[in-house]
């Protein structure tokens, strides 16, 4: 039971936490797409069409940061067996699952006009939906095991341990347009490229960009925060109805001997 | 209690099949991409020094020279040079040209490699990762940089 | 011949699918997160 102790401080937190991120998140998210699509300006070589990089990016960047999450909260769940860590990694394979999709879909509609095909089989790519394949084969990992009494022990640690292993993915994805030639053009944004305003990218576009990457973090984090929450209250839920029906057995004089 | 005991294990040999399923789609489609080095096309000094066979389907990619773009009498056929800044290649390609494949900008193009001509049946455009206001277009990115900071 | 499409075409449907999965996600959360909490709340309640 003393893993109880933590989540009732998560909950003080999370009760508050979670709302403010997501109303704060839709509402910033909105105004940067309002911006940069009602406002910014057209790109010099791929005129109106490069508006949907205001969507892209941010989908992209919480699809890795969905796994990059799934990895830390894993390890740990397997090193220090904290109860919180499994909720958190589970709660965070749908909106990663959900972004990944969507950066998939909408880098698909910007590649027809722009590249002229929805889709190649170039490393970025393809690396990207081998993501998204990684979220499902999580989320069925985790769905299978979720019932086990307690988190980072038997057969929930087999997702804990699939999450650390699908990490390697990550930096494959990233460095993909770098290693190998791909039809994917390289990065655009780097820390010293935003500071000094001399990146790739013209500050027109930088500015709506990073503020909408910030508004999808808020959603994101809300909605880790909302299923974690929901996973609590369900364990919760499912742990007092077995004392009960334990005590009601004990009552009875159905004595196990397992017990 | 045994009856929903064994449902819930049969539930998780499924969902545990369906696990291994989708590990090894995704697996095969790592492999798919790590062909050739997971290199999406060649580069023309690639092509000159190992030219694939003829009846080999390959992508070339690289930037299109500026003023070697020439439009044939028919209308349809267009014939350029693709370089990769070290050496340079012929290209013809008869179809619908997709709109950003302009002359100074990058292209895939996919197609065969016969005696020093690349016949292409298709072609994408590959954007590099700047991206200028329209607005500013004819400046180099400098000075458009230049004309940022001054504004401010 | 050169390819001549309408980008806003485009634009459109990235931003529709865009919003309305994002807007799904987070109220499918939040609200199975109202009714797992309610749920344990009664759950609770009953001694």
């Amino acid at each position: 039971m003393h893993g109880f102790a933590n989540p009732a401080r998560f909950l003080r937190i999370a009760t508050w936490a979670t709302p403010l991120c997501l109303i704060a998140g839709l509402l910033i998210a909105s105004a940067a797409l309002v911006w940069g699509v009602g406002f910014g300006p057209a790109d010099a070589l791929q005129g109106d069409v490069v508006r949907i990089i205001y969507l892209h990016v941010p989908t992209a960047w919480l699809g890795m940061m969905g796994w990059s999450s799934i990895a830390i909260a894993s390890f740990v769940e397997i090193v220090w067996r904290h109860p919180l860590a499994g909720i958190a990694a589970r709660a965070a394979a749908l909106p990663g699952a959900v972004f990944t999709a969507l950066c998939l879909i909408t880098g698909s509609i910007w590649g027809r006009p722009a590249w002229g095909t929805w889709w190649v089989w170039d490393g970025r790519l393809t690396s990207m939906l081998v993501l998204l394949f990684l979220y499902f084969g999580y989320m069925a990992l985790a769905g299978a095991t979720q019932h086990d009494e307690a988190p980072g022990q038997g057969q929930g640690r087999m997702a804990a341990i699939f999450g650390l292993i699908g990490a390697v993915n990550i930096p494959i994805i990233h460095y993909s347009v770098l290693w190998w030639n791909s039809l994917h053009q390289p990065p655009s944004l780097s820390v010293s490229g935003v500071v000094t305003g001399t990146g790739p990218m013209a500050t027109s576009f930088v500015v709506p960009l990073l503020t909408s990457v910030l508004g999808f973090t808020l959603i994101y984090t809300g909605v880790v925060l909302a299923r974690m929450r929901m996973i609590l209250a369900d364990s919760q839920a499912e742990a007092r109805l077995r004392r009960k029906a334990m005590a009601a057995q004990a009552r009875s004089g159905a004595l196990a001997e397992g017990w | 209690m045994t009856g929903t005991g064994l449902r819930a294990k049969h539930q998780r040999l499924v969902l545990l099949g369906v696990a291994l399923a989708v590990l090894l789609v995704a697996g095969l489609l790592a492999a798919w991409a790590l062909r050739n080095q997971a290199s999406y096309f060649y580069v023309p000094s690639e092509i000159l020094a190992k030219p694939p066979e003829a009846d080999r389907s390959v992508r070339l990619g690289g930037m299109v020279v500026r003023g070697s773009m020439k439009d044939a009498p028919d209308g349809v056929t267009v014939n350029f040079l693709v370089t990769d800044g070290k050496q340079q290649v012929p290209v013809r390609f008869a179809g619908i040209r997709p709109a950003l494949f302009v002359e100074g900008s990058g292209v895939v193009a996919e197609g065969h490699w016969t005696d020093g001509l690349f016949t292409a049946d298709n072609l994408l455009a590959k954007h590099d990762e700047k991206y200028t206001p329209r607005e500013m277009q004819g400046m180099t990115t400098d000075q458009a940089h230049k004309a940022i900071a001054e504004t401010k | 011949m050169r390819e001549a499409l309408d980008p806003w075409q485009f634009v459109t449907a990235a931003y529709a699918i865009g919003a309305i999965t994002t807007l799904a996600m987070v109220a499918g959360s939040w609200l199975s997160m109202r009714r797992a909490e309610k749920r344990r709340d009664k759950v609770r309640e009953i001694q």
